[in-house]
């Protein structure tokens, strides 16, 4: 039997089950906000939603693999467009674009114009370094690590910060062969 | 001509105050708690909107003297005092909206669409995450979409 070809983004988030989006965004900001009463400082509030993210991420990936069927990825352009087109449509309902690849193509830039956690959220000025949607580079790096590419995700630029998009770069660091856990001459 | 909108929350606190004033272009934002920096002028303005607030409050505990129905949001015209019209409006949470204007010919229905579009920029200014229900508005968008929907509720009605 032919395996089923790739389903695009809007089917699959047609297809999953959904929730009220101001519910999500709600919950976020609630989240963001009870770390920055607990942590009280900006950099380790930034630093928890990478970690939380990542910790979505390596479970994520299971699931929009087996969701999407998408069939391997030949290169890490190919990677960077699953995740823009595929990945975010999926699990945010908005698609990012891809753009400034470096010359080695190891490096480029997902650009989100819209992004359903940012909705009804200004900035205090006591919050001024604040990475807002951090859980999401922590959500990417997590998912990539678990197919075997080590990354770094950083933010570029930031609607709450005043720019007009979200910049997220993701930088390729090593591509990481499975190990098996036993030696075959043993 | 708007003169002044507030909002005033549940407990006749103050949460957000601007005025309009006909002089110059600036919108003034006044200080509720810095009563050494305000005019003349702004005090009169938190004046009428203060006595306005009984007007609500008695329309609020007493709905079946005045005819009111209890579900009612948009209250009306309070209080035609001098050259003033008040016009209140009642949300759920018993935050009131208060419009003070002077233009003497503004029609019911305006006010109406003014508080409509009046409520859905304070419901998007409370769910910012970082706004502590109770305390001011200090959001800037918030202040900003007040101002256009101020100026497009003086072109709707001039004409």
């Amino acid at each position: 039997m032919a395996p089923a070809a790739p389903k695009s983004g809007d089917v699959l988030f047609a297809s999953v089950d959904r929730v009220n989006a101001e519910l999500f965004t709600l919950t976020y900001g609630a989240i963001v906000r009870q770390l920055i009463t607990d942590l009280e400082d900006v950099e380790e509030v930034n630093k928890q939603l990478d970690q939380m993210g990542y910790n979505i991420g390596v479970r994520l990936v299971d699931e929009f693999l087996a969701k999407s069927s998408v069939s391997r990825c030949v290169d890490f352009r190919e990677t960077a467009d699953v995740i823009a087109k595929v990945g975010f449509k999926m699990f945010l309902g908005v698609t990012a674009s891809v753009t400034n690849w470096d010359a080695e193509g190891t490096t480029c830039s997902l650009i989100l114009e819209d992004n359903p956690l940012v909705d009804f959220v200004e900035l205090p000025d006591t919050c001024q370094g604040l990475h807002y949607c951090n859980i999401l580079s922590g959500v990417v790096r997590g998912a990539l690590e678990m197919v075997s590419m080590k990354t770094e995700v950083t933010w570029l630029r930031d609607m709450l910060r005043g720019d007009d998009v979200f910049e997220l770069q993701v930088k390729l660091l090593k591509q990481v062969p499975e190990e098996y856990p036993y030696k075959d001459d043993e | 001509m708007i003169v002044c909108v507030a909002v005033v929350g549940h407990q006749n606190n103050p949460l957000y105050i601007q005025s309009f004033t006909k002089g110059d272009d600036s919108l003034l934002r006044i200080s509720i708690l810095n009563v050494e920096g305000c005019s003349y002028h702004s005090l009169k303005r938190h004046h009428i909107v203060h006595c306005s607030l009984d007007v609500v409050d008695e329309r609020v505990n007493n709905p079946k003297k005045s005819g009111l129905i209890i579900n009612e949001t948009f209250l009306g015209l309070l209080n035609p005092t001098e050259n003033y019209k008040v016009y209140g409006y009642l949300t759920n949470t018993k935050v009131k909206f208060i419009l003070v204007t002077t233009d003497l010919e503004v029609r019911d229905v305006d006010a109406r669409v003014f508080f409509g579009r009046f409520h859905t920029a304070y419901v998007d200014a409370v769910s910012n995450p970082f706004h502590i229900p109770g305390k001011k508005i200090t959001s800037r968008k918030f202040a900003e979409r007040v101002s256009t929907i101020v100026k497009s509720f003086g072109l709707s009605s001039g004409g």
